[in-house]
């Protein structure tokens, strides 16, 4: 990094910022005559290697859609169970507490974007070349899909003498998908059209925003639920059956609900960009930032989960305990703050951390009962204890470290409260929620909470303090040394024999503790790689300024090293989210044990598996795609400011 | 020469200037080793002191030592009348105290140049945020890119790179700068620049010291020229004695290659 600093030494080093997309050396476009010969027929050996590779593509193409159209494919299975597929069993009478869910999810995501997003904007020519392309790919599957069967007056496949389906003429086929045809006609023409008006040098650079490309295409998405024929399909769970009809178009009870997303998450999105102005942006932003980090912890077990509260528990118990520790731990760590507290504060830390620690190691044994609560507190109270010196100073800065303290004590103390606290949700299965509502709550909650857990360890593991870099190290080699379904089942089987009597963690509240800190180790050392590539001078200009080592490390080496690290956390993310299917060993009902194991054991669709796995499979690349293209962009971005 | 004799042959501007850093008998190991021998030196306020010598002399290790970004293993070094020691209050006030320009120019690629200059005005020194950019753009002004501000550190040139470093240096109003070969790694070209920059602010009356090869620099501005070899420093003098009567053989050997 610093090489090229030196490197761009000459005055004509200048890069245009907030002009991006279009560049002033475009390369012209070739005709596509031209582009074809001089990038697929240049010679005969590539000539040849571009016909046998389409060819390959073609035959792959046909193979997937000829496996999907297939007479014997029961997509009735898959349509009927899409509710099961999303949440599982939660109960439909109760089903509000899903969309209340996914909707505050959706408005804060809205805000979020609006308050942060810089998508920029994507080339009208770019649009018009989507649009050629994807009306010319459904042609290209119109026309190899083979000729459907042809069913008799019974409603059976005909077939010929030697048993195999009797199909349609190739001419037939192409007219009864004459709707097909005329789809890809649409596309092609609209694109032509926008290539044409668009491709005379003074437009060529003409944009609309990413924006509203998303929204007008999420708005279509939506509209076609309300005016295109999906048909009707449900699973009847008192009579045990389904209606299949086909032929009209989906349940008010699912285009209602996204109907109100969408305008959830264009609303606030709109709401976010106004704010983004405002003069509380920032405060806007850090609560925005606070809520993503406690809305799907608290969605899943207040909201999705209705906890009965026993209040006779909650004012003998659970207030007192929140409160003593709140006020208590305040006066503790106002004293801690005290400007001249000195060498006194380090060893009342110390002490802390020292008999928090023994707690663990009691309960480990069983040699003196104590709430769970109290010894996460002790444990948080010391670490609070430890970052006291930070504090020290005027009276803001300590009330600013108490206060933060009491909200945690409260936040810790509710959640804790609410996840002990059976749920008044009938279960039909082990747990409450299931299907890909569950599978994306562990992915979210798991990527959320190792963040900032796999920032610190890399910043110990870095760190020129023996002791943090000695423990950060060891704990990275043991979790990384070990397969994520052995820390799964330990975590789910083992850590609840470990609870001291009368005390209960919920296993996926286990299970989630566990794939936690098991992501937060790999997280690590790809944070570790970025922080890695901060050079020296970095540090050296950070100190000779004066920035504290917590300054310098917020400022200035933590923003670099993530931003080299991103490919690699967003490798992470992606393979956090596809490991969450490894939930169902211990005994889960993920997406993909839903699609797998719970629908083909439905007497209606005994053994249809495939039509399943295929829409599980899609979905996991739909989600898995967009992150990976939105980190692209990512990187592009952050990639401008620097060198 | 001895060393006591370095401040008789101080420019008599300073004679009864306060002392603002104080080396005695500073020792610099690198495992085995030795990179400073005793060094020994009184630099007086408003001073411009000029380090010379050939590379592996132990000047970088020495001004490094004054801001504590290298630790010093013998001696005392006293700087504004702190004391250099592991406490790290002593450390960080000196810090906020003095600025360093690198070779390298070590600016903060992630931010802009405007942040780069504020970073350290808002929160070492808490300043208010509209506080801290007027003061910065009138920086910028002063080091002559005050149309660079809204720009990123990597669009720049190497030459606007070193003026916006030392621009943020100053920005915590130092009593002292260092400049360690700040024009080392410039293209000739640019090396005027930022030249014209230091000379402004030698000028200007701020206590410098600068280890440079820029003979025509430390010929022009410096009060005093010292002359480092194998981590001592050989001789000390005005500029007029340094280039025109030098004493030691391995001065008169070093000027015979630079000049």
């Amino acid at each position: 990094m610093q090489d090229a600093n030196q490197l761009s030494g000459d005055l004509e080093f200048q890069r245009g910022i907030g002009q991006q997309g279009s560049s002033p050396h475009e390369v012209p476009s070739l005709p596509v005559g031209q582009w074809l010969r001089k990038n697929l027929f240049s010679n005969w050996g590539n000539s040849l290697l571009t016909l046998l590779g389409s060819f390959l593509a073609l035959l792959a193409l046909r193979g997937v859609l000829n496996f999907v159209f297939s007479e014997n494919r029961e997509w009735d299975a898959v349509r009927t169970n899409l509710r099961a597929l999303m949440t599982l069993s939660y109960p439909e009478s109760q089903y509000i507490r899903v969309w209340v869910s996914l909707g505050f999810v959706a408005g804060l995501a809205g805000l979020s974007a609006g308050l942060w997003a810089n998508w920029g904007g994507v080339s009208v020519k770019r649009l018009s070349t989507w649009l050629m392309g994807s009306g010319g790919l459904l042609a290209v599957c119109v026309i190899v899909r083979e000729p459907s069967v042809i069913l008799g007056s019974d409603g059976k496949v005909v077939r010929t003498v030697d048993g195999s389906p009797q199909r349609e003429s190739f001419l037939d086929a192409m007219v009864d998908r004459s709707s097909w045809w005329i789809a890809a006609a649409v596309l092609l023409a609209l694109g032509t059209l926008l290539w044409g008006r668009f491709t005379s040098p003074d437009r060529r650079g003409v944009e609309v925003s990413v924006t509203s490309v998303v929204f007008v295409s999420l708005g279509l998405a939506l509209l076609s639920l309300w005016v295109a024929p999906y048909g009707h399909y449900a699973f009847i769970s008192e009579t045990k059956s389904y209606v299949a009809e086909s032929g009209r178009t989906v349940a008010f009870s699912t285009k209602l609900p996204w109907t109100v997303m969408l305008a959830l998450l264009c609303g606030f999105f709109y709401l976010g960009r106004i704010l983004r102005r405002s003069d509380y942006a920032g405060i806007i932003k850090g609560a925005s930032n606070l809520l993503w980090l406690i809305s799907p912890l608290t969605l899943f077990w207040v909201v999705l989960r209705d906890p009965a509260l026993d209040y006779g528990h909650v004012m003998s118990t659970d207030l007192p305990m929140g409160l003593a520790f709140g006020f208590l731990g305040g006066a503790v760590l106002w004293s801690l703050t005290r400007p001249g507290v000195g060498e006194a504060g380090r060893l009342v830390a110390t002490m802390l951390l020292g008999f928090a620690i023994f707690n663990w190691v009691a309960a480990f044994f069983g040699w003196y009962p104590m709430l769970q609560k109290a010894r996460i507190s002790f444990l948080l109270l010391a670490i609070a204890a430890l970052l006291a010196p930070n504090f020290i100073g005027e009276i803001a800065k300590r009330r600013q470290l108490v206060l933060s303290w009491l909200g945690v004590t409260a936040l810790v103390h509710y959640l804790a409260t609410m996840i002990n606290t059976p749920s008044t949700v009938e279960l039909q299965s082990s747990e409450f929620l299931g299907g890909l509502g569950l599978t994306l709550f562990v992915a979210l909650i798991v990527v959320l909470l190792s963040f900032p857990l796999g920032v610190l360890l890399a910043l110990g593991r870095t760190s020129k303090f023996p002791i943090f870099r000695m423990l950060s190290t060891s704990y990275i080699e043991v979790i990384r040394g070990v397969p994520l379904i052995s820390v799964l089942i330990f975590f789910s089987v083992m850590v609840p024999l470990f609870l001291p009597d009368g005390m209960e963690l919920a296993e996926l509240a286990a299970v989630l503790t566990g794939y936690t800190l098991f992501s937060a180790a790999y997280l690590a050392e790809n944070v570790r790689g970025g922080l890695q590539s901060i050079t020296k001078g970095q540090y050296e200009a950070a100190d000779a300024i004066g920035l504290t080592a917590a300054q310098r490390t917020g400022f200035i080496v933590l923003p670099q090293a993530l931003t080299v690290s991103i490919p690699q956390l967003v490798g992470q993310v992606i393979s956090t989210f596809k490991e969450t299917s490894l939930l169902a060993i211990i005994g889960l009902f993920d997406f993909l044990r839903v699609a797998n194991s719970v629908i083909p054991a439905q007497s209606e669709f005994l053994g249809v598996k495939r039509e399943g796995i295929l829409l599980v499979a899609m979905i996991y690349f739909f989600f898995n795609f967009t992150i990976s293209k939105y980190s692209q962009r990512l990187e592009r971005r952050v990639g401008l400011g620097e060198r | 020469m001895s060393i006591d004799d370095a401040t008789t042959v101080a420019n008599d501007r300073l004679a009864d200037r306060e002392d603002m850093i104080v080396c005695v008998d500073v020792d610099k190991f690198y495992g085995d080793f030795q990179a400073l021998k005793g060094v020994t030196a009184t630099i007086k306020e408003g001073e411009v002191a000029v380090v010379c010598g050939p590379s592996g002399s132990g000047k970088s290790t020495w001004i490094r030592c004054i801001n504590r970004l290298e630790v010093h293993q013998g001696g005392d070094i006293v700087v504004d009348g702190i004391e250099l020691t592991n406490d790290l209050r002593n450390i960080e006030k000196i810090r906020s105290e003095v600025g360093m320009v690198f070779q390298q120019f070590n600016l903060f690629p992630h931010l802009t140049v405007l942040d780069n200059i504020t970073l350290a005005p808002i929160w070492v020194r808490k300043k208010p945020r509209a506080e801290a950019e007027a003061m910065a753009r009138s920086l910028l002004d002063r080091v002559g890119i005050p149309e660079q501000a809204e720009k990123f550190p990597g669009q720049l040139s190497g030459g606007q790179q070193q003026r916006v470093a030392i621009a943020r240096s100053l920005a915590m109003e130092p009593r002292v700068m260092l400049f360690d070969e700040p024009t080392s790694a410039l293209d000739p070209e640019m090396i005027k620049e930022v030249l014209d920059v230091m000379k402004e602010l030698a000028r200007s009356g701020i206590t410098m010291m600068v280890v440079t090869h820029e003979m025509g620099f430390a010929r022009e501005v410096a009060d005093r020229i010292m002359f480092m070899e194998g981590g001592e420093i050989v001789e000390v003098g005005t500029p007029e004695h340094f280039f025109t009567n030098p004493t030691e053989d391995r001065t008169k050997l070093f000027l015979s290659q630079i000049l």
